[in-house]
C-alpha cells in the first residue's frame, strides 16, 4: 500500500496541507507520513549542540501535534524527524517509503520574498521523483 | 571516543528508522573538510575589519613594534585554543566557553563568562557598523557623507538591521562562497602589502616612509607597559580564530588531521598580520598610521594603489566586515540561547523560530542591544565608541583566560597521566589564561588613568574603558542575581571534573543533571 507524504512545520499552510492529505487518505484509503524536516545547524561556532536540540524539540511538538489531528481524522499515520532541509527530507522519505505524492503547504509567498527566505515547494518541484501537490494557507 | 562521552538526546517521540533522527547523528554531517575548516579559522577572525580597526592603535601604542606585537599577542591565544579543542572532547559538537566555564568552575562564573561573550559582542557590533558604514561611502567615493557623523551612523544601522535579518533567516554564507571572499580578501591585501614594499625601496613612497627592519618583529625591545598595552589591542585581532579548534573536521586520518588545519588558518593569519603590518609602517611611518587610525587602509590604499584600485581594498575590509558578522551575531545569539536553555537567562531568550528555525528572539535581542549601544554612544560622544574599543580587549582576556583555566580545572584528574596532558591540557591553557589575566589587570590599572583614553574625558576620576568595563561586570552580576533569585534550579549546579582516564579513552563521563525546561521560567 502507498502512503501519502506530508511536509509539516506547524504553520497554517502546514496545517492546510496536512488536512489535504487527510482527505487524500481517506479517500483512497492510504495511511499518511508526516515529516518534519530540519538543515542541521550551522558550522559557524557558538553551542551548535544547544541550538539543535531546540530545533528537535519543536520538531517533536509539532510531530506530535500533526499526530492527534490525523489519530482525530481516524488516517493512519507515521511521523519523521530528518536532519536535512525540508526539501530535501521530503524527497528522501517519499523515495524510501516509495509513496504516492509528496503533499506540502505554500506560505503564497511572492516569488522573490521566496527566493529570499526560501521556498520549499519551489525546490521540491525540481528534485522529487515523485509527484508534488501543492497547498495554499488557509484563509 | 568522543560520541561515547554523549548522553544520547532525548529527542522526542519521532520513530528513527530508516532515516536517523537523533540530534548527535544529524550534527555529524557538520563534518567539513580541511579547506573549510582553515576558511573558518580564517574567515571568523576577519583579518582585513581587524587590521583596518586595530592597526592605528597599536602604532600609536608601540610605534615601530607593531609587527612584534602583532607575534607575541598570539601565544596566549595558541595557548588556550589548546584547552578549547580538549574542552570540546568532552562537550563535543562544539559547546563553548559559558559551558566550559559552567561545566568546571560552576554556575556563577559559568553565568558571567557567558555575559560577557554577549556584551563584548554587542560592543563590537558598534566598532563593525562604524567601519563597515564608513567604508561603505569610502567605496562611492562619497567623501563629504563619509566625514558625517549622522550619514555613517544610519548606515552602520542599516549594515546592524541587514546582518541581523541574514542570521535571523538562517542564510549562511557557504563555505565555497567564504572561500571567494576570503580568496579575496587575502589576495587583495598581500597585493598591498607588495605594491608599498617595492614602492618603499624604488623610493617613490612619500615623506615620512621608512625601510623595514628586522628589529621591527623583536619582542624584547617592548618596555612591559607598551607589551600589555599592545597585546590588549592585538588579543582582539585574534578573537574569533580560537573557534576552529572546536569545528569538527571531516577526515580520513582523526589522529593528524584536526590540528592541520588550525596550524594552516595561524600561519595564514600570522602571515597576513605580520606582512601587512610592516608593509603599512614602512610605506606610511608611525605618524600618519595614527593619524589615520579609524581608517588606516582606505587613507593608505588610495595612495598605494591609485585610482580604481584602490577601491580593492575598501571592498575587502567591507567583505571582510560582512563575512564575520556571522561569527559574531550567529555564536552570540545561540550563547544566549543556551543559557535560556539551561535557565540562566530568561526562558524566551531559548525560543527556536517555527519557520527559519533560528534562534530569532536571541537574535533580534542582539541587533536591538547593539544599535541601542551604537547610537547611543555616538549621540554622547564618538570618543567613547573607541574607548569601548579598549573596554573590549578587557572582556576578551577575561572570557578567553577563564575558558583557558576551565580546562586545566575540569581535567584535574588527568593531568599527570602523561607529560602530553600535563604540557597540552593543564600547563598550555593555564598559562595562556594567566597571560590574559595578567594583561586583564595591568591594562585595568592604566585604564584608570583618565589621560590614556580616546576621549581624555574623566568619570568619577577614572578613564571611560575602564568605567566601561566595571559597569558591564556590575550589571552582570545585578542581573544574575535577579535570575538566581527568579529561577535558582541553574545555580544549584555543581562544578564537574573529568574522571581520570577520560581522554585515553578508559574512563567515561556521567551523565550532566542539567535543569531543563518544565518548572517555572525567568
Amino acid at each position: 500500500m502507498a502512503e501519502i507524504v506530508v511536509g509539516y512545520d506547524g504553520s497554517d499552510c502546514g496545517k492546510a496541507a496536512l488536512d489535504e492529505a487527510l482527505r487524500l487518505g481517506q479517500s483512497l484509503g492510504e495511511g499518511i507520513v508526516v515529516v518534519f524536516g530540519y538543515a542541521p545547524p550551522g558550522i559557524w561556532g557558538g553551542e551548535i549542540a544547544e541550538h539543535a536540540e531546540a530545533i528537535e524539540e519543536l520538531g517533536a511538538r509539532v510531530l506530535e501535534e500533526a499526530r492527534a489531528r490525523a489519530e482525530a481524522a481516524g488516517a493512519e499515520v507515521a511521523v519523521e524527524m530528518v536532519p536535512k532541509k525540508p526539501a530535501e527530507a521530503l524527497a528522501e522519505v517519499a523515495e524510501a517509503r516509495e509513496a504516492r505524492m509528496i503533499v506540502v503547504g505554500s506560505y503564497g509567498d511572492p516569488p522573490l520574498k521566496g527566493a529570499i527566505l526560501g521556498s520549499t515547494p519551489n525546490k521540491l518541484l525540481h528534485i522529487a521523483g515523485f509527484p508534488v501537490l501543492v497547498v495554499p494557507a488557509l484563509g | 571516543m568522543e560520541s561515547a562521552a554523549v548522553p544520547a538526546p532525548s529527542s522526542g517521540k519521532a520513530p528513527a528508522p530508516p532515516i536517523p533522527s537523533s540530534g548527535e547523528k544529524g550534527l555529524k554531517k557538520n563534518a567539513i573538510g580541511f579547506v573549510s575548516s582553515v576558511v573558518i579559522g580564517v574567515a571568523s577572525t576577519a583579518p582585513g575589519y581587524s587590521l583596518a580597526a586595530t592597526l592605528g592603535f597599536i602604532a600609536a601604542a608601540v610605534a615601530l613594534q607593531s609587527p612584534a606585537i602583532l607575534l607575541i599577542s598570539f601565544v596566549p591565544m595558541f595557548l588556550v585554543a589548546a584547552g578549547y579543542y580538549y574542552m570540546n572532547k568532552a562537550d563535543p559538537d562544539c559547546g563553548t566557553s559559558f559551558s566550559w566555564v559552567t561545566k568546571a568552575m560552576g554556575p556563577q562564573l559559568g553565568w558571567i563568562t557567558g555575559w560577557t561573550i554577549v556584551v563584548a559582542d554587542v560592543i563590537v557590533m558598534a566598532n563593525l557598523a562604524q567601519i563597515a558604514g564608513l567604508y561603505t561611502f569610502l567605496l562611492v567615493g562619497w567623501d563629504s557623507a563619509a566625514a558625517s557623523t549622522v550619514a555613517v551612523t544610519a548606515v552602520g544601522v542599516l549594515w546592524i538591521v541587514l546582518m541581523t535579518a541574514i542570521v535571523l533567516i538562517g542564510i549562511e554564507l557557504s563555505a565555497r562562497t567564504q572561500v571567494g571572499l576570503l580568496a579575496a580578501e587575502i589576495a587583495t591585501l598581500a597585493l598591498f602589502a607588495v605594491v608599498a614594499l617595492v614602492k618603499v625601496y624604488a623610493g617613490d613612497a612619500p615623506a615620512g616612509s621608512i625601510d623595514p627592519s628586522i628589529s621591527w618583529l623583536n619582542p624584547f625591545s617592548l618596555s612591559p607597559s607598551e607589551i600589555s598595552a599592545g597585546m590588549l589591542l592585538a588579543v582582539f585581532i585574534y578573537w574569533g580564530w580560537d573557534t576552529t579548534a572546536t569545528v569538527n573536521e571531516e577526515t580520513e586520518n582523526p589522529d593528524e588531521a584536526p590540528g592541520r588545519a588550525t596550524v594552516v588558518s595561524t600561519l595564514i593569519l600570522l602571515g597576513i598580520y605580520v606582512v601587512v603590518a610592516v608593509a603599512a609602517q614602512a610605506y606610511a611611518g608611525v605618524d600618519r598610521l595614527v593619524e589615520n587610525q579609524e581608517e588606516v587602509l582606505s587613507a593608505l590604499g588610495t595612495e598605494v594603489f591609485g585610482s580604481p584600485l584602490d577601491k580593492l581594498l575598501i571592498i575587502a575590509v567591507l567583505s571582510s566586515a560582512a563575512a564575520s558578522t556571522q561569527t559574531t551575531i550567529l555564536p552570540t545569539a545561540r550563547t544566549t540561547l543556551s543559557m535560556a536553555r539551561s535557565q540562566a537567562m530568561p526562558k524566551s531568550l531559548g525560543k527556536v523560530h517555527p519557520r527559519f528555525l533560528t534562534p530569532h528572539v536571541s537574535t533580534i535581542a542582539m541587533g536591538v542591544a547593539s544599535i541601542v549601544w551604537y547610537v547611543g554612544l555616538t549621540l554622547v560622544s564618538e570618543d567613547i565608541l573607541f574607548d569601548s574599543l579598549a573596554a573590549l580587549g578587557l572582556m576578551i582576556s577575561l572570557y578567553i583566560g577563564l575558558t583557558g583555566f576551565a580546562c586545566a580545572i575540569y581535567y584535574r584528574r588527568e593531568l599527570f597521566r602523561s607529560v602530553k596532558n600535563f604540557f597540552f591540557v593543564g600547563l598550555g591553557p593555564l598559562l595562556g589564561g594567566v597571560i590574559l589575566f595578567y594583561l586583564l589587570i595591568k591594562n585595568g590599572i592604566e585604564l584608570a588613568d583618565p589621560a590614556n583614553s580616546e576621549s581624555g574625558n574623566s568619570w568619577f576620576g577614572v578613564g571611560p574603558p575602564l568605567l566601561i568595563a566595571a559597569f558591564f561586570l556590575v550589571l552582570g552580576v545585578l542581573l544574575m542575581l535577579v535570575q538566581w533569585r527568579a529561577v535558582p534550579a541553574f545555580f544549584r549546579r555543581r562544578p564537574e571534573a573529568a574522571p581520570a582516564g577520560f581522554l585515553e579513552g578508559e574512563a567515561q563521563l556521567e551523565p550532566v543533571p542539567i535543569a531543563r525546561s518544565g518548572e517555572g521560567g525567568g
